[in-house]
């Protein structure tokens, strides 16, 4: 099969939001950001060495803020014409009618950055590597997984998920303070979940790859991690309910970093939502751990040159040696408190307007193997895999409970499988009781690219008979 | 929105060299989304879509390319970039055309594009007001009104051609309370497949009430036990059991890739006899609702379990030729940029006799969950989760403290023979559901349940 055929195009997107600008210049409006997004993407799907489904588009939009006497409107349009984007530029201004005039409402300004430009080089954003995969070796490469998957371990009866799924974007803000700069993207997906059986139980494990390129995919790992999270499972069973030490791999330990990650942003702490509210400088976790937001990582996948209003993005120490040092800030959010804007701006897409968000988020790593952490734990419970993340947990109140599922930990080594399972804890008793953190660190796409080494949590509420 | 002539020759271009089905779904869709919080109305906010979506299905494979465009020159390339993924001898050419008609009947009265914004605005300043009053604990109110209206057209190589629109109102309500150190929330929103004549029904300051009431209530929650419980499962929201326990697993993607518990079990015996549940999109006015499917087949109520015995599993079309069944308009999509797939659209457990307050008054010890946060669940094993953010304890037969949020974890063939009381009090609930990237607009429903033991995760062991 054809890659996708450039269409005989038809203007560009830089084209789009030039003329878009030049239309709303002529409106009595104060200021103005248009932000131009385009993607061109393939996802597939695999079963039974065999395509399920296989998807490709290429799609453009444009996102429009319009600023009037200190209020501001939104409206976005995915049919790039004259008539559309005027109707689109209109409707962003009625929009801002409607809302409240605040005196923080405007574009970002220079002297508001905490970081300087061109911290980062745009090469680091895109592989070259990405454009040497055509549709057919795309697809061998999923077959390929599967087969090294289902070749692992007899129990292995079935695939539950295979998918595959790329994109190359580009994104462009250009704004009424003569702010105009881009940048181009490629990532490349790709998600296994196995399926095994052993006697009458059946069991599914998981792992998944994220690169900028699909030709950085560690194929091996990512078989060998899904099937194994799979068949340590097998023949798990109900325990009693009780108090216990729990160790999480580094991507569920990620999946909770992630709860932390939403109360640190600026607006959920100014608009009382979070239980981090006045405690700049209070030690919130146990052990000494830093946690950092770094938006300029040249291996961070959510990386970028500037955020999502343009102010350019960098690092953060956001808790150092456990104590909370400051939050992430935008420019509205910053100039609340009279701070400077962190870079942390955050849009999901065009359709969205820049809110608050993490980049790459990480907790910086031991020197301690996660072997040694193993070894030192009398009794626990290591979990591989949690469900219900996002119904289990209110970051407002700080409530957590989770499925769980995982193996128990008897005198340092591993015992028997476990599963239906819940650990429950709230979020500020589970900070003080992280004792060891591990030295794998690793990240995973979850809001922003999260990442963190494998954690010991002491005296955490199992319930399961 | 694509005359006939056009469409023959897009289904005709899709088929040119092979495949056995292509099809057609084109939209144009108008949403805006105005939030309130602070006290203020913080974020107004619109979008235009239109596009399309093209299939090609060649044996088991499913070849899809979607445009931000309904020009002619533009989808005509994309089929034909489409058709060369296949290579065939034997060609399809498309069946005449025919319209299809739904039975569903909706009229909307008020269309979002009728309301001019200041009274959005004020519906939502008064929901700020209603809520702040309630209580001097609360201390924050965050509201989302958000509307939707669009048009559709979809056409396919066997012959099914229709026309479609919807319209969609939601109103979503958070609101925050404190008192001293404990922070917690309630939650409450109002959602239809109809437009603002709703708010004339439904007071939006009930809405806001609710999501206060519960958030001040649970400001003297205590923790919640741990281990087996008995649970009474509160009517509309608490359908989440079913949707979790069960629903997911009788999509028939899974069941074709031998991924769920449900397989092979259509005529046995799956559920406690009293269990009766159905999945119905053609019930007017409900969120989960509409005319015709993301395929364009019309919508119907499916009776999944009848008396405990497994009926029937949720089709689409790929499924259905595939299982040799007939289709039960479950095929739904997001949007012109995703595959449809078989999803559920309004699930619920049907009415039984007992009176909810005697399910209550049955149980000397355990749990009464009224309120939920959603759930998860894994089909090819059958554990899942659903979150209480609203629950009390039940000591001899009275509810009496609120606890802290827990979630409930348990085994779906297991569950569905543990419910062993179900009450007369059928109620609806809207919500969104997550499967394959794409979001659903759902609706579960249950009235009173009674479970006679699933694992309840507090921290109070």
């Amino acid at each position: 099969m054809e890659d996708i055929v450039k269409r005989k195009n038809g203007k560009s997107l830089v084209n789009f939001c030039k003329d878009a600008s030049l239309k709303i210049k002529k409106l009595e409006v104060d200021e103005f950001e248009i932000y131009g997004a385009s993607s061109t993407n393939n996802e597939l799907e695999l079963f039974n060495g065999q395509i399920d489904n296989l998807t490709f588009a290429e799609t453009k939009g444009l996102g429009i803020r319009i600023f009037k006497d200190k209020r501001v409107g939104y409206s976005y349009t995915s049919i790039l014409d004259e008539y559309n984007i005027d109707k689109c530029i209109d409707r962003a201004f009625s929009n801002s009618k409607i809302t409240f005039q605040e005196e923080f409402n405007y574009l970002p300004l220079e002297s508001e950055f905490k970081n300087s430009k061109g911290i980062i080089d745009k090469k680091i954003l895109f592989s070259e590597d990405f454009f040497n995969f055509d549709i057919k070796q795309k697809i061998q490469l999923a077959k390929k997984l599967e087969i090294l998957a289902k070749k692992k371990d007899k129990r292995v009866t079935g695939i539950n998920n295979l998918i595959y799924d790329d994109s190359l974007d580009e994104v462009m803000i250009l704004n009424s303070t003569g702010f105009f700069d881009s940048y181009r993207t490629t990532s490349a997906f790709i998600y296994l979940s196995v399926i095994s059986k052993e006697k009458d139980d059946t069991s599914t494990g998981s792992f998944f790859g994220y690169d900028r390129s699909p030709g950085e995919f560690n194929l091996e790992e990512i078989a060998a991690n899904a099937v194994n999270r799979s068949v340590s499972i097998l023949g798990g069973k109900k325990i009693k309910s009780q108090v216990v030490d729990i160790i999480l791999d580094p991507f569920i330990a990620a999946q909770f970093l992630g709860i932390i990650a939403s109360i640190v942003t600026a607006d959920t702490v100014q608009k009382g939502k979070s239980l981090l509210k006045d405690r700049i400088g209070d030690k919130i976790f146990k052990g000494d751990f830093d946690v950092i937001d770094d938006g300029t990582l040249s291996y961070g996948l959510a990386s970028k040159p500037f955020d999502g209003e343009g102010v350019p993005k960098g690092k953060t120490v956001i808790f150092e040696n456990g104590i909370l040092k400051t939050y992430l800030y935008n420019t509205y959010t910053a100039r609340k408190d009279k701070k400077f804007s962190t870079g942390n701006a955050v849009r999901a897409s065009y359709k969205s307007t820049p809110e608050v968000g993490v980049s790459n988020f990480y907790l910086k790593p031991s020197k301690t193997s996660l072997e040694k952490i193993i070894k030192s734990v009398d009794k626990g419970f290591y979990v591989i895999d949690i469900i219900g993340l996002h119904s289990g947990t209110n970051p407002i109140s700080g409530q957590i409970s989770v499925g769980a599922k995982g193996v128990w930990i008897d005198k340092g080594s591993f015992s028997k499988p476990v599963k239906e399972v819940t650990i429950a804890t709230d979020l500020l008793s589970f900070c003080k009781s992280i004792d060891k953190i591990g030295n794998d660190l690793r990240f995973m796409p979850s809001g922003g690219y999260m990442g963190s080494p494998s954690m010991l949590v002491k005296d955490i509420a199992i319930s399961g008979k | 929105m694509i005359n006939t002539t056009l469409t023959k020759k897009i289904l005709n271009t899709l088929l040119k060299t092979g495949g056995s089905f292509s099809e057609v779904f084109a939209q144009k869709k108008e949403v805006n989304n105005i939030r309130l919080e602070d006290g203020k109305i913080e974020n107004s906010s619109s979008g235009f879509e239109l596009g399309c979506g093209l299939r090609l299905i060649y044996k088991d494979s499913t070849f899809y390319a979607y445009v931000d465009s309904l020009q002619q020159d533009i989808i005509l390339n994309a089929a034909q970039i489409l058709s060369a993924a296949v290579n065939e001898t034997s060609k399809i050419k498309v069946l005449n055309l025919s319209n299809t008609y739904s039975s569903y009947i909706a009229s909307i009265k008020k269309h979002p594009s009728d309301i001019i914004a200041e009274n959005k605005k004020e519906i939502l300043l008064s929901v700020d007001s209603f809520a702040r009053n309630y209580s001097h604990y609360i201390i924050q109110v965050s509201s989302n009104l958000s509307d939707l209206e669009e048009e559709i057209y979809i056409a396919n190589s066997e012959g099914i051609m229709c026309h479609d629109s919807n319209t969609k109102v939601m109103l979503s309500v958070s609101v925050v309370a404190q008192e001293k150190k404990e922070i917690r929330t309630g939650y409450k929103s109002l959602a239809r497949t109809s437009g603002y004549e709703v708010f004339g029904i439904e007071k939006p300051s009930v809405v806001s009430g609710e999501a206060a009431r519960i958030a001040v209530t649970m400001l003297k929650a205590v923790n919640a036990p741990s281990g087996s419980q008995q649970v009474v499962i509160g009517p509309a929201f608490g359908g989440v059991i079913f949707h979790e326990a069960c629903g997911h697993g009788l999509e028939a993607d899974a069941i074709l890739k031998d991924a769920s518990v449900f397989k092979d079990k259509i005529g046995k015996k799956i559920a406690n006899n009293m269990v009766t549940a159905i999945d119905d999109p053609s019930m007017p006015y409900h969120w989960g609702s509409y005319a015709f499917d993301g395929e364009g087949f019309p919508s119907q109520e499916n009776i999944l379990i009848k008396e405990g015995i497994l009926q029937n599993y949720i089709f689409d079309y790929k499924t259905a030729k595939k299982m040799n069944e007939k289709q039960t308009g479950n095929g739904r999509r997001q949007s012109y940029r995703d595959i449809p797939i078989p999803r559920m659209s309004n699930t619920y457990l049907a009415q039984g006799k007992e009176d909810p307050a005697s399910i209550l008054k049955s149980v000397k010890k355990g749990i009464y969950a009224k309120e939920f946060s959603g759930g998860q669940v894994d089909p090819a094993i059958g554990d899942f989760v659903f979150g209480i953010s609203e629950g009390y304890m039940i000591e001899e037969g009275v509810v009496t403290k609120p606890i802290k949020g827990a979630t409930l974890i348990g085994n779906g063939p297991e569950i569905l023979n543990k419910i062993t009381a179900i009450g007369s009090n059928l109620d609806f609930a809207p919500g969104f559901c997550g499967k394959g990237g794409q979001a659903a607009s759902n609706e579960v429903g249950q009235p009173t349940i009674l479970v006679s033991e699933i694992t309840v995760g507090g921290t109070e062991i």
